[in-house]
């Protein structure tokens, strides 16, 4: 969508670029008063399914010491190759009932067992939801919890081509046992759920003219004694003027919240469109302090996702169990999962280009982003070596490395993160048999 | 004995006072025409010294007016049995019935006040819609432009749900099908079986469709308990296209209200809230899948406004198939009820902030669904840079918001209305849905979509209007708020687009086609909560004196008399005369039950009605358990326990009640408040003693002498509604003399006598018609002139008191009335 195009929309929205400074945001926006010694951090989680081409993810070379070397497939993310981290033998070892989609997706971010449950995966024993808290939603909780990193929404659940239906293979964020978080696929119910009440003020101001101006026809028409009515209806017009003048200047955005096509349709061809309203939103809505957590989920596990814009016709799932000698769909897989990496790049970029409100630097050097996959590999469906992939400065880690565990639960990798943002005294997260030797150290 | 002597002094104390009141029997007019000076001559001989020359009352003697709505025989009555005060022989036969008619043509009937200049006319008020009426326009407003789904015939419309059987394989859980049938509950435990020969003991799978019922508007609360996998959807889109049953294919664009699709290993809850507007159905389906678990079982309940959870049965399940119906659930303030109605008569910045918002979510929902709504699609992508073709859309999206705002207005548009509406919105916008979203808002806060009827508002087509003058299209707007608090539906406006609204003819075939509509059901229950004073009642009693009147019992009781009045009222006699004789209660098993348990049944009565309830336990049906004893609405126990203490009857709630919306008796606030402390009278007294003991001042007898006989009359029924024959170990004594409106004493003792009383009693009848009229059009009727009331009670007597031609000749007349000319320009 052009810039032209953008602007349009968003007067269309009502939300002309003018009126800006006077949209509405939220109390919780007071971001001047950050001082002090605790920083702000921010985690967000980016996932892409179906595993990816181990031979041209990983680096060749892993250590403390060695600047990280990035394969042609994540060229996209060469401006970044020094804020990021890529953790080899890091496994999901979790194991019990569901199939490897299933668990590769629901214990990822969880770190526990699937309840047992009625739903059939490709082979193995059927399963319910994980049985335990995500880890965003547990660092959500934590950081709610605490006065000054409260924040409005707490956290922020985005998808993009997510399927309209809950099961194992479409959520990968739990608030609980059993209680999955659904993504919102929809920027525009984003938007409405972000900046809702002032799009709806906008819009009503702006019939209220037309309003007075059917109430004076209609006026002209009216006895005496009718007229007492439409006074009080005059009267309810100007009072509700007011009030919408006074919400808008109530609260200001730091940052104008970004513009978002109110007639895009959720359909495959739009992906790429929605990906970049949804990142844009993402990035606009920490900015403005509205959560320090996020995640974006893209498709879901066995996803069938048709990446025509790429120029490929096959669904994601069906090339990714092709063998690794299918030329054709090795390439394939290559462009897609450089595609996922392109829209990592553009989310870092995007935050590398937002300075940080009321503190230093910018965004990205306060926000930890872990892309992560349900699988290590499509092909052989193995919860082993999933790529992990950390970028920016939010949890202190040294970054511009690769580096490999050979061989660790992924338990240890969240507990890390935990720790990171500052619940230091946590010792397990999700299952407690893989927690032994705590959080990997990342330092 | 004291009690009752008490009683002759009250009775005479109250015509000493002269209240003037009611009248007893209709007699027929036997004046003839004797000339109106007799009468005139007569009233200033024994008349005018206490009353007034013109009725106004003399200060110091009578210092009241005297005017009302009694007839000149229930004038005659009065005059015969109470004036002059202390010699009512004075005045009696002839000379009676001069004066009654003398009095009523001068100065007492309404009309004469106004023919004097004694009173202003009442003129019809500009009102907005209340808050009903603007939910069910909004509703019925994208109603009008939603296609109706494929519908099975009329005969294949059976209560219940139709559930589709199939035998799973896999992730394909709607693999094949194996049968059908009707399911008239959502309550199944197939345990380790199956529900159908050829179905696979392993995994299999069930879809239901149809509608449900929803009587109230309000909160609903669904609930799914099941070991397996559920989902249900209500008020989805049924036109948009369902979903293959698959575990791993997504559903098009419908959100299941409830999803426990996924099992977790043991039974599991899940339940949500909706809110829906009264006497509508609302598309349903459910989805149920058993997948390698144990055992399969469903159980899908509901807990309705008023009501406990229980499991969705047949009374509000069908096979019928139905569209979505958008329901505005922005809250709202509380509509003005200063009259006794609620009507739209006051606009507040908060009334007018929740127009906007539902406004605003009504446009949401209008854009979504665009391409259904206006039959106009999307460009396609080959169209996206057609200039041609987008302006070619945008006409016709400009043409279906004309269309949606004269639907909406209920009438046809200005000249000037229509280029605006065409103009205005799309100049500020390139999207052509920012433009129709706001037109959509733009509409539904304009006066002319939240005004009940704008008068005199300017219509084009000359034309279109009938002999009287009044255009088609505003007696289509007056009929369908009067029986549906709603706009003209595509029926309506086919009629209005011909112009055949012309005669009474037409529009009582109309009406009669109208008030089979679920929502004239809908406004009619909120006619007889309003009568029965049902509303915001708390039943709860002592539990260690009424065990087992429950949560749930009193939910069951509202319902069984709400059937009952349903039955009465649509049925072919529509006889008011049944409300209030009928002997029949309305029971389902636990209700039969609890009448068993009280003793207020007996076992083979019970046993004998309750042959079906085996199957189905939440169907009512009619019984009389008792005979003499009930006296249809008067002696249903919702009523009597809603007008009781929560330990003990209240012969004064009951005695109120039936005094003013019973009889139709008017009653003066009580002059000093007291509050009734069972505690502080002797444990050996009875109810009726402790109240007549209570009343006994002359300030409170004045009303007392009329509350307490019938309050007693009806204390052979305990708190909670069941016959008792004594009052602990003390016998109950139900008998008093009781004065008519007309200065009658005569004796009453049970809740048949009463019910004899309102029937020989215009009054009754009286306020039963007032009360109705003010719920229909949100207006009094004597707005519509002074006889109107009068001559409906007359009406509705000639009509067997037929309740529903009663409702279609308030209809009629509401929709074709004339103002009189208001003075329209004061400048």
């Amino acid at each position: 969508m052009t810039q032209r195009h953008r602007r349009q929309f968003l007067r269309d929205l009502g939300l002309s670029a003018a009126a800006l400074p006077f949209l509405a945001g939220l109390p919780s926006i007071g971001l001047g008063g950050v001082g002090g010694s605790n920083r702000r951090q921010r985690f967000i989680v980016f996932f892409s399914p179906n595993g990816t081409l181990p031979d041209e993810f990983w680096p060749k070379a892993y250590g403390a010491e060695i600047p990280l070397q990035l394969s042609a497939m994540l060229s996209p993310l060469q401006p970044f190759a020094e804020r990021m981290l890529i953790l080899k033998g890091v496994h999901n070892q979790i194991l019990g009932d569901g199939d490897n989609h299933m668990r590769g997706m629901s214990c990822l971010l969880t770190a526990t067992e699937l309840s047992p449950g009625n739903i059939q995966g490709g082979g193995e024993t059927p399963a319910g939801w994980s049985s335990g808290p995500s880890i965003d939603q547990h660092v959500k909780n934590f950081w709610q919890s605490q006065g000054e990193t409260n924040t409005r929404f707490g956290s922020l659940e985005f998808g993009v081509a997510v399927p309209n239906r809950a099961d194992p293979w479409t959520r990968m964020c739990y608030a609980g046992a059993n209680r999955p978080v659904a993504p919102v696929d929809d920027p525009k119910l984003m938007f409405n759920k972000l900046y809702g009440g002032a799009q709806q003020r906008q819009l009503v101001g702006s019939v209220l003219d037309m309003v007075k101006d059917d109430l004076r026809r209609a006026e002209q028409r009216l006895s005496r004694e009718d007229r007492r009515l439409l006074d009080e209806h005059l009267h309810s017009v100007r009072q509700l003027e007011q009030d919408i003048a006074a919400a808008n200047s109530q609260a200001e955005l730091v940052h104008p919240e970004p513009e978002i096509d109110p007639t895009i349709e959720l359909i495959n061809d739009n992906t790429p469109q929605i990906s970049r309203m949804q990142i844009d939103l993402m990035v606009n809505a920490l900015a403005n302090d509205m959560s320090r957590v996020a995640s974006i989920q893209y498709m879901r596990s066995v996803g069938e996702a048709r990446m025509r814009w790429l120029g490929v016709e096959e669904g994601h799932h069906s090339l990714s169990h092709e063998p690794d000698n299918n030329e054709a769909a090795y390439e394939k897989l290559k462009r897609i999962n450089t595609w996922f990496a392109g829209e990592l790049a553009y989310l870092a970029e995007r935050l590398a280009s937002t300075p940080e409100p009321g503190g230093d630097g910018t965004l990205l050097d306060h926000t930890q982003i872990i892309w992560v996959n349900e699988l290590g590999k499509g092909n052989s469906h193995t919860l082993s070596d999933i790529p992990f992939l950390l970028l920016g400065g939010g949890a202190g880690f040294k970054t511009n490395r690769a580096l490999d565990f050979g061989g660790v639960p992924h338990n240890r990798l969240w507990l890390a993160l935990a720790q990171a943002f500052g619940e230091t005294g946590l010792q397990t997260f999700g299952s407690v048999k893989y927690c032994d030797n705590g959080p990997l150290n990342l330092a | 004995m004291r009690f009752r002597s008490s009683f002759r002094w009250g009775a005479f104390s109250a015509r000493v006072a002269g209240a003037l009141i009611m009248s007893l029997w209709l007699v027929a007019d036997s004046v003839g025409q004797a000339p109106v000076e007799d009468g005139a001559r007569i009233y200033q001989q024994k008349c005018a010294s206490c009353h007034g020359e013109q009725g106004q009352g003399v200060a110091g003697v009578y210092d009241a007016a005297i005017f009302g709505e009694r007839s000149i025989a229930e004038l005659t009555r009065l005059i015969e049995r109470t004036m002059p005060e202390g010699e009512p022989e004075a005045c009696v036969a002839e000379e009676a019935a001069l004066v009654a008619r003398y009095i009523h043509q001068e100065f007492y009937s309404p009309a004469a006040r106004i023919r004097k200049g004694l009173d202003q006319p009442l003129q019809v008020e500009l009102s907005r819609l209340t808050v009903p009426q603007y939910r069910n326009a909004v509703a019925d407003l994208l109603a009008y432009f939603t296609p109706a789904p494929s519908q099975p015939k009329a005969d294949d419309v059976e209560p219940g749900l139709r559930g589709a059987y199939f035998a799973s394989e896999g992730m394909s859980k709607a693999n094949k099908l194996i049968d059908t049938r009707v399911d008239r509950r959502l309550r199944f435990d197939f345990g380790d079986t199956v529900p159908f020969e050829g179905l696979p003991k392993e995994q299999f799978a069930i879809v239901w469709d149809g509608s449900l019922l929803a009587e109230h508007t309000g909160e609903y609360h669904l609930r799914v308990k099941t070991p397996n996998g559920a989902r249900v959807y209500l008020n989805l889109d049924p036109t948009s296209g369902l979903h293959k049953l698959r575990d791993d294919s997504a559903a098009a664009g419908q959100f299941p209200l409830i999803d426990a699709w996924v099992g977790s290993g043991t039974e599991r809850e899940e339940t949500a809230r909706v809110f829906l507007l009264g006497g509508r159905r609302y598309p349903l389906r459910v989805e149920f899948f058993k997948y390698q678990e144990p055992t399969a079982s469903l159980l899908v309940e509901w807990k309705p406004p008023h009501g406990v959870w229980s499991v969705l049965d047949s009374a509000h399940l069908s096979t019928a198939t139905v569209g979505r119906t958008f329901v505005v659930d922005v809250g709202f303030p509380a509509d003005d009820r200063s009259l006794g109605f609620e009507r739209g008569a006051a606009i507040s910045p908060d009334w007018y902030a929740a127009v906007t918002n539902g406004a605003v979510s009504a446009a949401e929902e209008v854009v979504n669904r665009l391409p259904l709504l206006s039959g106009v699609p999307p460009l396609s992508k080959e169209q996206a840079s057609d200039q041609a073709a987008h302006e070619t859309r945008v006409q016709k999206l400009q043409d279906f918001v004309v269309r949606v705002a004269t639907i909406a207005f209920r009438r046809p548009l200005s000249e000037e209305e229509t280029q605006l509406l065409r103009t205005r919105p799309f100049a500020n916008h390139t999207q052509p849905e920012a433009a129709v979203r706001q037109a959509m808002v733009w509409i539904l806060c304009s006066p002319s979509f939240v005004y009940s009827e704008m008068p005199g508002a300017k219509v084009d087509d000359a034309a279109n209007s009938d002999t009287s003058g009044l255009p088609s299209s505003v007696v289509a707007n007056r009929l369908a708020l009067t029986l549906w608090d709603s706009i003209p539906d595509a029926e309506l406006w086919s009629s209005v687009e011909a112009n055949d609204l012309t005669s009474t003819a037409n529009i009582e075939k109309h009406v009669w086609r109208m008030i089979n509509d679920g929502r004239t059901r809908h406004k009619m229950r909120g006619f007889f909560q309003r009568w029965l004073m049902l509303e915001q009642r708390d039943l709860t009693k002592d539990a260690a004196l009424f065990p087992g009147f429950d949560e749930a019992v009193i939910a069951d009781w509202r319902r069984s008399l709400e059937l009952f009045i349903e039955h009465v009222v649509w049925s072919d006699s529509s006889d008011y005369r049944q409300l209030l004789t009928s002997e029949e209660l309305w029971l389902n098993s636990r209700l039969r039950q609890h009448m068993l348990e009280s003793g207020s049944a007996s076992a083979s009565v019970v046993a004998q009605d309750s042959a079906m309830s085996e199957l189905e336990p939440e169907a009512f049906s009619p019984s009389i358990l008792e005979t003499d004893r009930r006296a249809g609405v008067l002696t249903h126990p919702y009523l009597l326990s809603a007008l009781a203490y929560h330990n003990n009857t209240s012969p004064i709630h009951r005695g109120v009640f039936v005094t003013r919306n019973v009889l139709g008796r008017a009653l003066r606030s009580p002059p000093v408040a007291i509050a009734f402390e069972n505690d502080e009278f002797p444990a050996d007294l009875t109810m009726r003693q402790k109240v007549a003991h209570l009343t006994q001042d002359a300030s409170c007898l004045s009303c007392h002498t009329i509350i307490n006989p019938l309050g007693f009359a009806l204390e052979k029924f305990d708190a909670v509604g069941r016959w008792r024959e004594t009052e602990g170990e003390r016998p109950i004594d139900t008998h008093s003399e009781y004065e008519t409106e007309d200065g009658e004493v005569v004796s009453i003792g049970s809740a048949r006598d009463i019910a004899r009383l309102a029937l020989q009693s215009p009054a009754s009848q009286r306020v039963f018609v007032a009360q109705l009229f003010q719920h229909l059009t949100k207006q009094t009727p004597a707005s519509y002139g002074p006889e109107v009331l009068a001559n409906l009670v007359e009406s509705f007597e000639q009509d067997q008191y037929h309740i529903q031609r009663l409702m279609v000749r308030i209809a009629v007349l509401a929709a074709t009335h004339q103002a009189t000319q208001k003075v329209s320009n004061t400048r």
